[in-house]
């Protein structure tokens, strides 16, 4: 029995999700896709695996180190399994539908798999349901993302739903334009990352005092905005400064009551963007609850997109669990128009396989909450 | 909500005896029994309704705060470069606690021992993290033996010749015999923060971080 019982464990990081919690999830996913479905967003479905050049090429080399690998037996090229969507679709849409008219509205929900979990979240495997918005390059089409991914939140019942946007730029920029060298950057990225104040004014140089500028004035989004604005930029940092500006305005005006926040140093998970980013988290939520931003999707060039990514097991974490459903226990025999009737009314029947003596006891033991006595549903204590 | 009061993380022991000023500089001030050595509590309300104190290990303070089960606490950056949790973030120095952090050999060692020529070593260290990180900068192989204490017995006892650990006065390092070959980081406490609690209560913890920067600026 303990060998058999140790030969059904799985991998680190990996689990079966069992009643109610599958049911529960593909519940949220629904209610996400169905909220993204109304917002125009078409979903499409990318394989589970793939050649590795096309999943990790351009962006996607940032995922690289986290993506499983196998070799194809057919045609002998090494193929990743996906780590993360987005670039599937971005792929989908600079290729397949690269005809398709702009502005292209895309969403999907699928499962990923990586090689390690993080400290927060340890599983490998778990849901992400998103939205990419590809060929708008505008602050209303960030802004339109950022309220999408909030608002599909709210949808699921969270509350207390923060945005903390961000624009990775803004220091890149600052560290183009200042001609910071590759070694300095990565002393000062460190620090930024751990919003360490005290290491950036002493290994910043000559852009200490503007990097610590910009570290005083994140939080919350006025007067981080209003600091933001005093600061002395550098013309491209400045460009990057202002479209986060015109995006917030944007949120604002679509979400007032929503609580926002800037972050303009935050950089970790963002390398790749490439224009106004954001991480959505939620009060009593031990992490993020899903992030997003610009991006450059497809080849060489490549087209303006932006897009959102929802954590889904984040989610179901703070999602208080579903109340029970009503379930019913038919005895054998029941008219199949009987269980039909039932289940429009919103009750979950199962059919007793066998004739019992005491219906009742025997729908308690089957975990029902009624069984089907006389025509007509009889409530089963469940305590005594 | 659940967790909605503030919860500080302080760590036991060295470092308390300075926090504990700037922490009641700050106008926080623990219930009576903090002070007590014979309670065995480890939660400790404080004049401030919705704010808690749990004392638990240096080593903790990060991990509890890193999780989102405080929301702020003060630990040294030796434990947060051990850690490098990417949810907790440090920013502000306290200028407390100050030692560092360095790497040891007993005198006879070091008499003709040369830390350039290096190539495998093997340390005892209670972070090895660190030690395997500072010395692949340097392209040395290091074996971690990890231990939680004493470190400085493990060089006399043959357990392996050199260790990495805390210096403050070097002491204890002459005392059993061992001299500091090399300086691996300067270590101060910092007060750490939550990253998504920071997000969604910007004011609040955006204050207490401010209160705690002008308490440790006055010092």
């Amino acid at each position: 029995m303990a060998d058999f019982a140790k030969r059904a464990l799985l991998p680190a990081g990996l689990r079966d999700i069992l009643p109610p919690g599958a049911a529960f999830e593909a519940h949220v996913i629904e209610t996400l896709t169905a909220f993204f479905a109304a917002n125009g967003y078409e979903r499409v479905k990318p394989p589970l695996i793939e050649f590795e050049e096309g999943l990790l090429s351009g962006s996607g080399a940032a995922m690289s180190g986290q993506t499983f690998r196998v070799m194809d037996p057919l045609s002998h090229r090494m193929m990743g399994v996906r780590a993360d969507m987005t670039l599937q679709v971005a792929r989908i849409a600079t290729t397949r539908l690269v005809n398709t008219p702009r502005p292209l509205r895309l969403a999907y929900a699928g499962q990923v798999l990586r090689v390690k979990g993080a400290q927060l979240r340890p599983a490998r495997q778990f849901a992400q349901a998103g939205i990419e918005l590809i060929g708008a390059s505008t602050p209303t089409a960030d802004a339109e993302v950022v309220l999408l991914a909030a608002e599909a939140l709210i949808a699921l019942g969270i509350g207390g739903v923060s945005v903390d946007l961000n624009v990775p730029t803004l220091v890149r920029a600052i560290f183009d334009e200042m001609e910071v060298d590759t070694a300095q950057r990565g002393i000062l990225r460190d620090a930024l990352n751990r919003k360490d104040a005290a290491t950036v004014a002493a290994a910043g140089g000559r852009v200490g005092a503007l990097l610590t500028g910009l570290l005083a004035a994140g939080g919350t989004c006025a007067p981080a905005m209003a600091a933001l604005g005093k600061l002395d930029l550098p013309p491209a940092a400045a460009l990057a400064r202002d479209t986060l500006a015109e995006v917030i305005e944007r949120v604002r005006t679509g979400a007032p009551d929503l609580t926002l926040t800037v972050d303009p140093v935050e950089h970790r998970g963002f390398e790749y963007h490439a224009g106004v980013g954001f991480a959505i988290f939620a009060r009593g939520a031990a992490g993020e609850l899903g992030r997003g931003g610009r991006y450059l999707a497809g080849e060489g060039l490549g087209v303006p997109a932006t897009g959102a990514t929802l954590f889904v097991d984040a989610l179901i974490e703070i999602l208080s669990p579903p109340s029970p459903t009503l379930r019913i226990l038919l005895p054998v025999g029941t008219a199949r128009s009987v269980a039909r009737d039932l289940q429009c009314q919103q009750w979950v029947t199962v059919g007793a396989l066998e004739p019992v003596a005491d219906l009742v006891a025997e729908a308690r033991r089957m975990g029902c909450s009624h069984a089907y006595l006389d025509n007509r549903p009889v409530a089963v204590d469940v305590n005594s | 909500m659940a967790n909605d009061k503030l919860v500080i993380a302080l760590p036991k022991g060295r470092i308390l005896e300075e926090a504990m000023p700037l922490v009641r500089a700050a106008g926080i001030e623990p219930e009576a029994a903090f002070d007590d050595p014979n309670a065995r509590q480890l939660r400790f309300c404080t004049n401030f309704p919705g704010v808690d104190i749990i004392r638990v290990r240096s080593f903790d303070v990060a991990t509890f705060v890193a999780f989102g089960a405080a929301h702020l606490g003060i630990a040294g950056n030796d434990v947060l470069m051990e850690f490098d949790y990417p949810e907790l973030y440090a920013p502000l120095d306290l200028r407390i606690g100050a030692c560092r952090l360095a790497v040891a050999e007993s005198v006879d060692l070091g008499a003709d021992d040369d830390p350039a020529r290096w190539s495998h070593i093997r340390v005892a260290t209670k972070y090895p993290e660190i030690t395997r990180r500072h010395f692949a900068r340097r392209g040395v192989q290091a074996e971690c033996i990890k231990l939680n204490g004493a470190m400085e017995l493990a060089p006399a006892l043959g357990l392996c010749r050199r260790i990495v650990d805390l210096v403050s006065s070097g002491k204890t390092l002459v005392a059993n015999g061992l001299v500091e070959v090399e300086h691996i980081a300067d270590i101060t406490s910092r007060l750490v923060v939550n990253r998504p609690a920071l997000k969604t209560r910007p004011e609040e913890l955006g204050a207490w971080i401010e209160r705690f920067r002008e308490v440790a600026n006055a010092r």
